[in-house]
């Protein structure tokens, strides 16, 4: 690959990933509402609840894990590190920075509601982890993008 | 009111007639780094600003200046 296709590549990966971002979020926050609209807050032990809550599990860590590495692993490695520049690990770093804040605010208002209505503790970490999730995401996506706009 | 770096990158590529993505690709970033540094959004680190300084053939303080 030359140096040019290789350029090139890095920055369909950028945009893709842009793009596909926001849509990743959308469907977590999809799946949390399949979750809480369920029969128990899918805390049930049908085959259906097992398989619901093991998908989501299987989303978050899948989501944490192309936040923390920015994903694109079909592509070679020279592309992801052109991909993955230092502008791009600035946007990560913020966007885990507003990521961090917001789960631990939701963790603590998790706490204090804790007190006037009992929650169990899948009820709970569920809210903490798509709040802090979707959080990052959304603030990853946002800056990639604007910093595409013009470009 | 507060300091940032301001650069004449857009006027120095436009001096050799390249595009963002051409200097992108010869210091091995995307077009986006190469543009938000150009728009002021991004603080390059020393060693990006250095790489775009030798690529765009000034020294990096002529590309480069704290404005204030």
């Amino acid at each position: 690959m030359t140096d040019r296709e290789t350029s090139a590549a890095a920055e369909r990966m950028s945009r893709r990933r842009a793009r596909v971002l926001p849509i990743l979020a959308f469907a977590f926050l999809t799946q949390q509402a399949a979750y809480f609209s369920g029969p128990g807050f899918g805390t049930g032990d049908r085959a259906v609840d097992h398989v619901r809550i093991s998908a989501w599990l299987v989303m978050s860590v899948v989501l944490l894990v192309v936040l923390a590495t920015g994903g694109g692993w079909i592509y070679g490695r020279e592309v992801r590190r052109i991909a993955n520049d230092e502008a791009t690990r600035a946007h990560r770093d913020d966007a885990f920075r507003w990521g961090f804040i917001v789960t631990i605010s939701a963790a603590l208002i998790s706490y204090v509601a804790s007190m006037y209505e009992a929650a169990s503790a899948q009820e709970a970490i569920h809210v903490i982890v798509t709040a802090g999730m979707l959080t990052a995401l959304l603030r990853f996506a946002f800056l990639e993008r604007r910093a595409m706009r013009d470009a | 009111m507060p300091e940032r770096l301001a650069n004449k990158l857009k006027e120095r590529r436009a001096e050799l007639s390249l595009t963002q993505a051409e200097l992108a690709e010869r210091v091995g970033v995307t077009r986006k780094t190469v543009n938000t540094v150009e728009n002021g959004v991004f603080t390059p680190s020393a060693l990006l600003a250095l790489k775009m300084a030798e690529a765009l053939g000034l020294k990096v303080e002529e590309l480069f200046w704290i404005e204030r």
